[in-house]
C-alpha cells in the first residue's frame, strides 16, 4: 500500500460515450511507438463484450483466499482488434465512376475493386459492439457507457503477477507504473490483471500500461481523459484528501463504488452507478410507472451489494433537493465548474521532488536503482 | 505390493547408477578468434560432445492458463553441448531438438513467443558445495546468465534517442516515397539480436547488465527441427574471471515458443562441471559435480514420503497445495546433491524467491526480517546423515523422462 492514493470518480449517469477521454489518451500516449491498437483509456457499451473482448471472463485477480488466479492474454487481431487503413493512395490513381463503383464512388463489390476500402477486413475492434446492449427494442432494451482506464489498484494483480519485479506501486501516490528497463515481454501481468488494463508491446516486447497522465499530475494538471471529459464525468484527487472531491464521493457519502471489486485488487477508479435510465414500456408502448431499464442485478454484478444503497441514496437526494434546495452529493455531481472536479497538488509533488533530489519520480523502481550487482542499472541513454 | 516395491527399487539402482556428466572445454588455437565463433564453424569438430539432459521448470507455476495447459505434461529434453577455449575466451555449441522455429519480430502478436536459450554460470564457485540456486542465483550467490532469443527485430523504448521514428507512419506527413524512405529509417533503427547478459541473485532480482565491462557474443540457428546455438565470452571480465580455473560450473536452458516458453516456463539443466583440458585446480568441483548419490534411494522414499509431502508436491503426491511449498517433480534434474543436503539440514541458506509474496500470501516460502533477511518458513527436517543421504538419493530421482 502506498503512502498516499490517487483515484478518480467516473459519474455513470454523465457519461454520454463519446470517445473524447478515449481520444485524448490516444493522442497524448498511445498513438505510436508499438501502443497503436492499445487503448489505455476505452469507453465501453455495457451489456457488451467490451475491450478486449470479454475481458470479464479471462481471470486473473485473487479469489477469496488471496491466491492470485490464472488469466489468459488476449491476442492483438483477434480479441482487442488492430487500426485498419483504407485504400487512400490507389485511390488518386483509380476510376472511381466506373462500372462497380456507386454514384459516390464507393466499391459496389468489396475490397479487391475499385473504390474506397479497408486494406485488411475487420474482424474486431474497441467499441466493435457499440449501443447494442441488452434487452428488447423498444419495451425494456437498455444500455449504459463504462469508461475505463487502469483502476491502479492498491492490491494490483498485475504486479503480483510479475516475475521479474518490473511493476511497481508509487509510494507517493500509488500509480501503478512498469519500470521498462527490468520488464522482459513476459506477460504474466496481462493474465494476472482482471480488468485486461496491462497491455503487451510488441515493437519494444515489453508491458506498457495507464500511467495516470503522473507528469501531468505532478504538475498540478489532471490526467488528459478527465482534462478533455465533455460530459464532465470524471473527479480526480487524493483519496486521504478530506476536502477533495474523490474523499467525498467515495469515503464522506460513500456513493462511489469500485468496478468488480470481487476481483480482489481493489481498484482505485470508483464509478457513481446509473441511476437515471429510463422508465420500460408495455406491450401497448405504455411507460410502466416506478420501472428503470437496467436491471439492478447487473449493476450488482458490476459494482457489489452496496450499489442498493447507493442507488437509493442518489434518488433520495434528489427528492431532498427538490424538497429543500440543498444537497452537497447533488453539487458535487453537477461540478458546476470543472475545476471544481479536481483537488491535484503541484506542490506536494515539489516537495517530493526536493526531499528526493534530482530526477525524484522517474519511473524506476527505486529498488533496483542502485545496482546491487551491477555498476550501471539503467543507462545508455534509457531515460 | 512387494513386486511394485522391488521393481521400483531396481528402477531406481538404475538411475543411481548414472554419474552425471561433465564437460571438457578442449584447448585450440589462439590464432581462432572465438568471440566471433559459428555454430557451423570447423572448429566444432576438435569439441567433444557431452550430452546433457534439461528438465522443466515445475518448482513454480506460472499464472498463464494457457500456457499451464500446454506444459503440463512436459518430458526432459537432450541438449548436445561442445565446448572449447583458447587464451583469451571460452565458447559453447548447444543443440536441441525443437520441431518448430518461433522466431519473432517487432510486428508479432501479443501471443506469440521467441525460442531461445541461455547459459548460467556462477560468479563465484570456490566453495562447490555451495553453489548458488539453479533458479537464477540466490541471495550472496550470484549468477550471470547469458541469453538468447530468436528475435529478429525489437526496439528499446528511448534507446536511440529516436523519438522522430516512434511515430505511427500516419503522422508523418509523408507519402509515397517519402514514408517508403520512413518505414526503412524506422527498420533499420531496429535491434536485430535479441542478445543480453544479466547478474541476478534469485530470479526476482535479475537485472540486465547495461556497461560495457563484458564481452560475449551468442547466435542461433534453425536447420530441420534442431537449433545449433553458439555462446562465446571473454575468460576474464569484471563480473567473472575463469582465466586462473581449472574447472566451473554452467547451466543452461531452452525455451520452446510454441509451448508458450519463455520466463520460467523452460527447460534446464542442473550444475555442469566443464573442465579445462590442460589445466589444473577445481578438481573438487568436478568431483563434487559428478559424483553419484551414495544414499538408499528406497529407504529415502519412505523418509520423503513422510516428512516432506505435506507441503511438497512431486510424482503422484499432490496432497500439499500447489502453492505451499517447491514442486519436487523434476528437482532431481536440475538440483545438485549437495544443494539438496544443504536445504534440507538449512533451509534458509539458500531461499527460493518462490512467488510474487502478495500473490499467494497464506503459503508464503519465507518470512523477511526487519533487515530484509529471508528465513524459509522450512524447519530443518533431519539431522541424521544417513538419513538425508537417503532422502537425497530418493530425490535426486524425482526427474521427468528425456523425450
Amino acid at each position: 500500500m502506498s503512502k498516499r492514493q490517487l483515484a478518480m470518480v467516473m459519474d455513470l449517469n454523465k457519461c454520454i460515450g463519446c470517445q473524447t477521454c478515449t481520444v485524448a489518451c490516444k493522442t497524448q500516449w498511445t498513438n505510436r511507438n508499438g501502443r497503436e491498437y492499445m487503448y489505455w483509456n476505452n469507453v465501453e457499451t455495457y451489456p457488451g463484450a467490451g475491450y478486449p473482448k470479454k475481458w470479464m471472463e479471462l481471470g486473473g485477480g485473487f479469489d477469496a483466499a488471496g491466491d492470485l488466479q490464472d488469466g489468459v492474454i488476449p491476442n492483438i487481431e483477434a480479441d482487442y482488434g488492430v487500426p485498419w487503413d483504407y485504400n487512400y493512395e490507389s485511390l488518386a490513381t483509380e476510376n472511381l465512376l466506373g462500372k462497380d463503383a456507386d454514384k459516390d464512388g464507393y466499391s459496389l463489390l468489396g475490397a479487391e475493386t475499385p473504390g474506397l476500402h479497408p486494406t485488411t477486413e475487420p474482424t474486431w475492434g474497441p467499441n466493435w459492439d457499440e449501443d447494442e446492449g441488452a434487452g428488447n427494442f423498444p419495451s425494456d432494451n437498455y444500455f449504459f457507457y463504462l469508461p475505463r482506464i487502469c483502476n491502479h489498484c492498491t492490491n494490483p494483480g498485475c504486479l503480483s503477477a510479475c516475475p521479474r519485479d518490473a511493476i511497481f506501486k508509487r509510494d507517493e501516490d500509488g500509480v501503478v507504473l512498469v519500470d521498462l528497463d527490468r520488464c522482459q515481454g513476459y506477460r504474466y501481468c496481462i493474465a494476472g490483471c482482471p480488468y485486461k488494463k496491462i497491455y503487451f508491446n510488441p515493437k519494444i516486447s515489453k508491458s506498457e500500461k495507464c500511467i495516470l497522465c503522473f507528469p501531468r499530475v505532478e504538475a498540478g494538471l489532471p490526467p488528459a481523459c478527465a482534462q478533455q471529459c465533455v460530459g464532465r464525468i470524471r473527479f480526480v484527487g487524493f483519496l486521504d484528501d478530506e476536502e477533495s472531491q474523490v474523499h467525498k464521493l467515495v469515503h464522506k457519502h460513500k456513493v462511489a463504488l469500485p468496478l468488480r471489486s470481487d476481483y480482489g485488487t481493489q481498484p482505485n477508479i470508483y464509478y457513481i452507478p446509473p441511476t437515471e435510465s429510463p422508465a420500460k414500456f408495455d406491450a401497448e408502448g405504455k411507460i410502466i410507472e416506478g420501472s428503470t431499464r437496467v436491471p439492478m442485478e447487473e449493476l450488482e454484478a458490476l459494482f457489489g451489494k452496496e450499489v442498493h444503497e447507493v442507488v437509493k441514496k442518489l434518488k433520495d437526494e434528489q427528492v431532498k433537493r427538490k424538497e429543500t434546495g440543498e444537497s452537497e452529493i447533488l453539487d458535487l455531481l453537477i461540478a458546476f465548474h470543472h475545476s471544481d472536479m479536481f483537488r491535484l497538488d503541484n506542490n506536494y509533488y515539489q516537495e517530493v521532488a526536493k526531499a528526493k533530489g534530482a530526477n525524484p519520480l522517474a519511473p524506476i523502481d527505486t529498488r533496483y536503482v542502485q545496482g546491487k550487482n551491477t555498476k550501471v542499472v539503467f543507462g545508455g541513454g534509457h531515460h | 505390493m512387494k513386486t511394485l516395491k522391488t521393481v521400483l527399487a531396481t528402477s531406481l539402482v538404475a538411475t543411481m547408477a548414472m554419474a552425471n556428466p561433465s564437460i571438457t572445454a578442449i584447448k585450440v588455437d589462439d590464432g581462432v578468434d572465438l568471440s566471433k565463433v559459428k555454430a557451423d564453424d570447423k572448429i566444432w569438430s576438435k569439441a567433444k560432445q557431452a550430452d546433457i539432459a534439461l528438465y522443466p521448470q515445475t518448482t513454480i507455476k506460472m499464472n498463464d492458463k494457457n500456457a499451464n495447459e500446454i506444459n503440463a505434461k512436459n518430458s526432459a529434453k537432450e541438449a548436445k553441448i561442445l565446448a572449447i577455449y583458447n587464451s583469451k575466451d571460452i565458447a559453447f555449441k548447444v543443440e536441441w531438438k525443437d520441431t518448430t522455429d518461433n522466431t519473432t519480430n517487432a510486428a508479432s502478436s501479443s501471443t506469440e513467443y521467441a525460442d531461445g536459450f541461455a547459459v548460467q554460470m556462477p560468479t563465484n564457485f570456490s566453495e562447490p558445495k555451495k553453489l548458488p540456486y539453479i533458479g537464477m542465483g540466490s541471495d550472496g550467490r550470484p549468477v550471470l546468465v547469458h541469453l538468447q532469443k530468436a528475435v529478429t527485430s525489437h526496439y528499446e523504448p528511448n534507446g536511440n534517442k529516436d523519438v522522430s521514428l516512434q511515430v505511427n507512419r500516419h503522422q508523418t506527413n509523408a507519402f509515397e516515397k517519402d514514408l517508403e524512405a520512413y518505414d526503412k529509417n524506422v527498420t533499420d533503427a531496429a535491434i536485430s539480436d535479441y542478445q543480453r547478459a544479466y547478474i541476478s541473485e534469485g530470479f526476482r532480482s535479475m537485472t540486465q547488465i547495461r556497461d560495457k565491462d563484458i564481452a560475449f557474443n551468442m547466435d542461433m540457428s534453425y536447420n530441420i527441427d534442431t537449433w545449433s546455438a553458439t555462446m562465446s565470452k571473454s575468460l576474464k571480465d569484471s563480473y567473472l574471471d575463469l582465466s586462473k580455473s581449472g574447472a566451473f560450473p554452467v547451466a543452461f536452458a531452452v525455451w520452446d515458443g510454441a509451448k508458450l516458453g519463455r520466463d520460467g516456463i523452460k527447460n534446464l539443466s542442473t550444475w555442469v562441471a566443464v573442465d579445462f583440458e590442460g589445466k589444473k585446480g577445481n578438481e573438487a568441483l568436478v568431483e563434487e559435480l559428478t559424483k553419484k548419490p551414495e544414499g538408499d534411494a528406497a529407504a529415502g522414499k519412505a523418509l520423503v514420503d513422510a516428512m516432506c509431502a505435506s507441503c511438497h508436491s512431486y510424482a503422484d503426491k499432490v496432497a500439499a497445495m500447489p502453492t505451499m511449498a517447491p514442486n519436487l517433480s523434476n528437482i532431481g534434474g536440475y538440483s545438485t546433491e549437495a544443494y539438496l543436503v544443504e536445504s534440507i539440514k538449512e533451509p534458509s541458506a539458500v531461499v527460493v524467491p518462490g512467488y510474487n509474496r502478495n500473490a499467494h500470501k497464506n503459503t508464503a516460502w519465507y518470512t523477511v526480517d526487519a533487515k530484509g533477511n529471508r528465513a524459509s518458513t522450512m524447519p530443518p527436517m533431519m539431522s541424521d546423515d544417513k538419513q538425508i543421504a537417503d532422502a537425497v538419493a530418493y530425490l535426486m530421482t524425482l526427474k521427468a523422462e528425456v523425450k
